[in-house]
């Protein structure tokens, strides 16, 4: 494929940035790491193109060279590219290098075993330290900032691989004291020092002549690989972050220097701090960071060695000069500062942190400075924002908020203000003019006021919770402050009320030092003044968060009147979102009232549906429950019904949910008396269980539908009566009842359960016939037995007699239905089966094993379960 | 300490993103260290749509604030500096210095060299430091004598070019970008000159050293008993505690529809009398646009901006003999239309001001002076040595003393005046305490290509640093 064209190429690199994931997920994304390398080569290609495609593999070389095989690969093309080209002047030389070394250090390529790594290493110090190279590294005009650019590509190198150029320590502090390229070598010579030491203390050896080690390798020559090696597993920081805050990492303390050796350490850091004014001020600051760093923690290297540059860099206005100054003064503290020194840092600070030449975003990191101080002797806990000793309201006088401040400037000003009244407030009043307090109160009600405006910005309105919040964190201690602050916001609230949506906010985040009180002014200011129709929703939404038991009437007299004016769906809503408030709150009897009355006249059927809902809830749940049931405020409803729209615990916490059965069923003695047959149930239980309603269905409707049984509580272990069941049968057959329990746990959970189906026999309907007067039994038993025909029918059969005889038989089963009896061998039995039959026996003339039995019955269905039962009879015995 | 990603952002507010990223920068070697720093709590430069994204709405400027948002809004979610934490694909980006200024966001994210969880505080990272001088030095480049959008898509142009050169690889060698401007383009100079190295390129031209002393004064002036007035000059040595260099009242009365204003302004007998220029402006806030002026002027000459609802009085470059000048008259609002009258969020019913514009060459309130003779260059060659001083009125501000007016530093009385103030100077009206000392903040010199460091101004500024 041949090259692709300047044209193709820009678009095609837009397209990558525009989303280097989407682009190399295309079709193009694999090729485009080799297309690029290749068409660097080409001739038809200008020099400006090669050089956006290399910045690309700047920026972008793990998109293009995944691994480090291929990080290989490309650093070997960028260096073959590199050495051929022609030895005129060209702006690729830079880029490629950059290009090789960024490849190497991020595709994870540089080692002993990396080829292009043994190129590349002894190309930059060649180039570096001004070796000749010969023509082929392009004309000598290009020299001096290929020069820098190799040492920078070194230095990189190092930070990523560190120990890499500790065997050139030598070289390079020879360099350092010609004329050289100062800044790049310093910073380079301080890092690769630093590192060294670092990787020799882990490993218990000295410098080991380091410092004064001679020559190092050219191209093609050994690369000494054995301090990056054992310093391959530690990447240490090169800048590090504050001493304290790694307290132990820093391991230089075992590190053993001879007299020697130390001496010739103190001369190279002296040597980097002596001509460290030739250095920009970001490359200074970057020194001291190293050079701080090396030393701490070093026995037998003083930090005296820095103070002859402190007396230039305690007046610096650079922000990385004063950042570094204070980097060695939390590295060192009083063995390198003074009392006085800490003292001008500090009104340094305070200066800078206002000075009108300086940007807001400087002002606001010597603030963030100042509250960090890292002060000789601090009294405070570490970590925490506190203004340093030394820094009293005299000095800060020029640092606090006003109303003219930015925002954030006003916060961070607002902080410090904060913290002076908390020393305001330990020290004794004064009790003469104006205290920080007061200024606080008066900046707080400037905020407000503004806060206040209708229409005006919602930053504003931010601003002033903002502020307060702060105030309510830094000063919860003081209800002297708290209390101006929480009447305040009272007016503030009822100046603009559209601000109810900020105080929610506010009592969400605020301890209870402000949050109570505020809660209660912000109630009161609602329900006293039924406010204009457009403050309504604001009303309602600051009364769901600040309602609850107290002045219940006061609450539920505003609803009230509020209700009438609730006209749309939002407003009916919000009235709701009170109500749940209060329904959580465990408000009862007049909100009983207010819920009804509502679920008549809101206008929406939801709000109706809703409202009815809770007053469901009111009645039927008990406190705790209700709790549990509506859980944590409802966000607001964004369904079209606000009925499905409430929250997942509501619904987990009222939800019937299906469980193993609780109890066990079965039929107890069968009673035959009364007017319908009732059946006895004997309860066996399972498990604690509150509320239990027994539902039973009949199959095939053998029987009117049945009423539920309910029992308030069962325990396990405790006796249980009987439940009666009364039956209505529209027939009398024998039937099945599907058993489910509905239950409540005693965490509050509704269950239910399905029970095994209990079965009803036919002789379980049996019901006798009212007692007839005494001597008229025959008489009555005959009356039956001939009304019985024509409609009925007659029928007779065997029935056998088991060993008791047939006395025993008939008082075990038939007892209550016997209505002439002549013992032993004749009985006359009238049995009646609802709803409206009769069945009819004449037991006569019993023999051994067995009576003849004459049936009539009005209802002929019955007849094979006469036959049944009677068969059943003996062989039940 | 180095930058992992550096992007300029324009905010757009109409536009559907709300911005433009104009330009980003990866450096992915710096990527790979922060990976092994972070661990664990590693979070990846993001692409820059999202990053765009993220960064828009943490700073509020994607949408409008019509409704409450507890995202931004919310009290608790305070920034006390320009650093930032982004939400980003569920995990936060931190730390990211942003800030806009005039339009352009300007954005980068320093390595930190440790785990981020628990969240190291920011003044123990050096990379911040270093990153708010790479975003400041590329805003230092881009409106360096720009004026127009070409200009600036010129500029920006120039931008990768110079980062290549002043930043390589993530780690900030210097931060005046206009230096790796000159050395990219005189990188073809044929022989070697003595110079710095870290300044690749060569200077053409005579070597030249100025120092200039600029001192600003603030003043809030209330002409009211019970608030002292305040002011305070910045960029001071040591000097006598001076006076505010003019001295004034300003009486607003509001008549149905017409304001009646007074202005009296008065130079202090020790101060220079001679402006480069001076004028107070007068503007009206929360009203309609002016329909009429009616006016008296004892001195100089009144500009009415009637759209703007500013009045522009222009004393000139003297004050008369008598040292004080006054202005009279009524002003009639037309109907307030909110589109183009100015608001403000301070100036509400009767509060009001005039601001003083005036500067003043060669004179320092305070006395402070560079002595010529006595800068020493350690460097080779001689460089020219010129030295500078000027007074500018920085937020010179004269209350209506009808209404209230906002208190700034607190009235004077909160804190004695105190001799030894060491930073800066306020007084009060009444009682004018003769010498201070105070320390002078060595401005940052924008095009100086030295570093000095002030002790004491009236001794020997001692230079350390030349080319």
């Amino acid at each position: 494929m041949g090259p692709t064209s300047r044209e193709t190429w820009a678009q095609r690199l837009g397209t990558f940035r525009a989303s280097p994931s989407t682009f190399m997920a295309g079709p193009e994304g694999e090729d485009l790491g080799r297309h690029l390398l290749s068409d660097l080569r080409s001739e038809k290609l200008s020099e400006p193109t090669k050089v956006s495609l290399l910045a690309l593999s700047l920026e972008y070389p793990a998109q293009l060279w995944p691994d480090a095989p291929a990080a290989e690969v490309a650093a070997t093309s960028l260096l073959d590219t590199l050495v051929l080209l022609p030895p005129r002047p060209s702006a690729l030389r830079r880029p490629l290098l950059l290009a090789a070394t960024t490849a190497l250090a991020a595709g994870g390529a540089l080692g002993p075993t990396s080829r292009a790594s043994r190129r590349l290493l002894p190309l930059l110090l060649g180039l570096a330290s001004g070796r000749d190279l010969g023509r082929s590294f392009g004309p000598a005009s290009e020299q001096r900032p290929l020069q820098a650019t190799a040492w920078e590509c070194l230095r990189e190198l190092e930070s990523c691989k560190p120990g890499l150029l500790g065997g050139c320590l030598g070289l390079l502090r020879g360099l350092l004291g010609q004329e050289a390229a100062v800044q790049p070598l310093s910073l380079l010579l301080a890092l690769a020092l630093r590192n060294a030491l670092v990787i020799q203390a882990r490993a218990r050896a000295g410098l080991q002549g380091l410092l004064v080690a001679g020559d190092c390798p050219t191209e093609g020559g050994p690369w000494n690989w054995m301090l990056a090696e054992e310093g391959d597993a530690h990447l240490q920081p090169q800048a590090p972050s504050w001493p304290a805050a790694e307290e132990g990492e820093c391991c230089l303390a075992t590190l053993e220097l001879s007299p020697e050796e130390a001496r010739e350490l103190r001369a190279a850091v002296a040597q980097l701090l002596d001509i460290s004014y030739l250095l920009t001020p970001v490359a200074q600051a970057q020194l001291l960071w190293l050079l701080g760093w090396a030393l701490r923690g070093l026995r037998g290297q003083p930090p005296v060695l820095f103070k002859p540059q402190l007396v230039r860099l305690l007046g610096t206005a650079q922000l990385t000069l004063l950042h570094a100054v204070l980097a060695l003064k939390a590295a060192f503290g009083e063995a390198l500062f003074t009392a006085q020194d800490e003292a001008l840092l500090l009104r340094r600070l305070i200066l800078a942190a206002q000075h009108p030449a300086l940007p807001l975003p400087a002002h606001l990191f010597y603030l963030h400075c100042l509250l960090n101080f890292p002060e000789n002797w601090p009294l405070g806990p570490a970590g925490e924002e506190a203004a340093p000793l030394l820094l009293g309201s005299q000095l800060c006088r020029g640092l606090l908020p006003s109303l003219l401040h930015d925002p954030m400037a006003l916060l961070a000003r607002l902080h410090l203000l904060c913290l002076l009244c908390v020393e305001d407030e330990e020290k004794e009043e004064k009790g003469q003019d104006q205290s920080p307090r007061q200024y606080l109160e008066e900046l707080l009600a400037g905020l407000r006021q503004r806060a206040a405006l209708d229409g005006g910005p919602r930053a504003l309105a931010t601003l002033c919770f903002q502020a307060s919040y702060l105030v309510a964190r830094c000063l919860a201690g003081q209800p002297v402050v708290l209390t101006p602050l929480t009447h305040g916001l009272a007016q503030l609230y009822r100046a603009r009320p559209a601000l109810a949506p900020h105080f929610v906010d506010l009592l969400d985040r605020v301890g209870p030092e402000l949050g109570e009180p505020l809660k209660v002014v912000l109630r009161q200011e609602v329900v006293s003044r039924p406010g204009r129709d457009e403050a309504l929703r604001w009303h309602l939404q600051m009364l769901a968060r600040v309602a609850d038991g107290d002045a219940q009437s006061a609450t539920l007299g505003f609803l009230q009147a509020a209700a009438a004016r609730c006209t749309d769906w939002g407003l009916q809503q919000a009235l709701l979102q009170v109500c749940r408030a209060l329904l959580r709150a465990g408000v009862g009897g007049g909100l009983a009232d207010l819920l009804q009355a509502l679920a008549r006249q809101l206008e929406d059927p939801d709000g109706r549906d809703h409202a009815r809902l809770y007053y469901i809830l009111l009645a039927h749940l008990e406190e705790p429950k209700l709790g549990v049931a509506l859980g944590p405020s409802l966000a607001a409803p964004a369904l079209a019904s606000s009925l499905v729209a409430e929250n997942q615990g509501f619904a987990a916490a009222l939800m019937v949910q299906e469980a193993p059965a609780p109890i066990r069923l079965s039929m107890g003695p069968h009673r035959a008396k009364g007017p319908v047959p009732v059946l006895q149930l004997q309860v066996e239980v399972l498990e604690q269980v509150y509320s239990l309603e027994l539902r039973f269905r009949v199959e095939r409707q053998l029987y009117a539908p049945l009423g539920a049984v309910h029992v308030p509580c069962l325990c396990p272990g405790r006796p249980t009566r009987p439940l009666l069941l009364p039956l209505q049968p529209r027939r009398p057959a024998p039937a099945r009842l599907a058993v489910r329990a509905l239950y409540t746990t005693p965490s509050g959970l509704t269950c239910h359960a399905h029970l095994p189906p209990l079965l009803v026999n036919f002789a379980d309907l049996f019901l006798p016939f009212p007692q007839p007067p005494e001597g008229a039994e025959l008489g009555f038993f005959e009356e039956l037995w001939d009304s019985c025909l024509p409609k009925g029918t007659e029928s007779r059969l065997w029935c056998p007699v088991g060993p008791h005889g047939l006395e025993a038989l008939v008082s075990r089963h038939l007892e209550p239905f016997v209505v002439v009896a002549q013992p032993p061998t004749s009985y006359l039995i009238a049995i009646r089966l609802p709803p409206d039959s009769r069945l009819l026996l004449r037991l006569e003339a019993a023999q051994a094993d067995g009576v003849p039995v004459a049936l009539r019955t009005d209802d002929w269905a019955v007849l094979p379960l006469v036959g049944d039962y009677l068969r059943g009879l003996s062989a039940a015995g | 300490m180095a930058q992992r990603a550096v992007w300029l952002i324009s905010h757009e507010p109409g536009s559907p993103l709300c911005g433009t990223v104009r330009f980003s920068r990866r450096y992915p070697t710096v990527e790979k260290r922060a990976k092994v720093f972070n661990g664990a709590s590693y979070v990846p430069v993001p692409e820059d749509g999202p990053f765009l994204k993220a960064l828009l709405f943490e700073l509020r400027l994607l949408r409008d604030d019509k409704d409450f948002s507890e995202s931004r809004d919310s009290c608790s979610h305070i920034n006390k500096t320009s650093i930032y934490a982004l939400p980003i694909g569920g995990e936060e980006l931190w730390p990211v210095v942003a800030f806009m200024k005039n339009g352009m966001i300007y954005a980068c994210v320093p390595l930190v060299e440790q785990t981020l969880s628990p969240r190291p505080p920011l003044i123990s990272i050096s990379g911040i430091s270093q990153g708010f001088e790479l975003l400041f030095g590329i805003q230092g480049f881009l409106y360096s004598g720009q004026k127009n959008d070409s200009e600036l898509n010129t500029k920006l142009s120039q931008l990768p070019d110079l980062l290549l050169q002043a930043c390589p690889f993530g780690t900030l060698l210097d931060a005046n970008l206009q230096n790796s401007l000159d050395s990219i383009n005189f990188a073809s100079v044929t022989h070697p000159q003595k110079q710095p190295t870290w300044k690749a390129g060569t200077y053409k031209g005579k070597p030249q050293v100025s120092i200039s002393i600029t001192e600003k004064v603030k003043s809030m002036q209330y002409d009211k008993q019970d608030i002292a007035d305040t002011w305070q000059v910045i960029g001071v040595v040591t000097c006598k505690v001076p006076v505010p260099p003019i001295l004034g009242f300003y009486q607003v009365k509001e008549e149905e529809v017409q304001l009646k204003i007074t202005v009296n302004l008065k130079l202090h007998e020790s101060v220079k009398n001679s402006f480069e220029f001076c004028e107070a402006r007068i503007p009206f806030y929360n009203r309609g646009p002016v329909t009429h002026v009616e006016y008296k002027v004892s001195f100089g000459q009144l500009e009415v901006f009637r759209e703007k609802s500013l009045l522009i009085w222009n004393i000139g470059q003297k004050f008369p003999k008598s040292m004080e000048i006054s202005l009279s008259g009524t002003v009639t609002f037309g109907a307030k239309s909110h589109e183009k009258q100015p608001f403000d969020q301070i100036c509400i019913g009767g509060t009001a001001y005039l601001k003083l514009h005036f500067r003043i060459l060669d004179y320092t309130l305070t006395g402070c002076y560079a002595d010529q003779h006595s800068v020493q260059v350690f460097a080779s060659g001689k460089p020219k040595i010129s030295t500078y001083r000027k007074l500018i009125s920085s937020d010179y501000y004269i209350w209506n003393s009808k209404a209230p007016a906002p208190v700034t530093y607190g009235s004077l009385s909160l804190f004695s005046t105190d001799n030894a103030s060491p930073s800066c100077v306020h007084a009060k009206r009444t009682t004018l305490p003769s010498i201070h000392h105070c320390l002078l903040s060595s401005l940052p010199a924008k095009h100086a290509l030295f570093c000095a460091t002030y002790t004491n101004c009236r001794k020997h500024p001692e230079m350390y640093g030349t080319h």
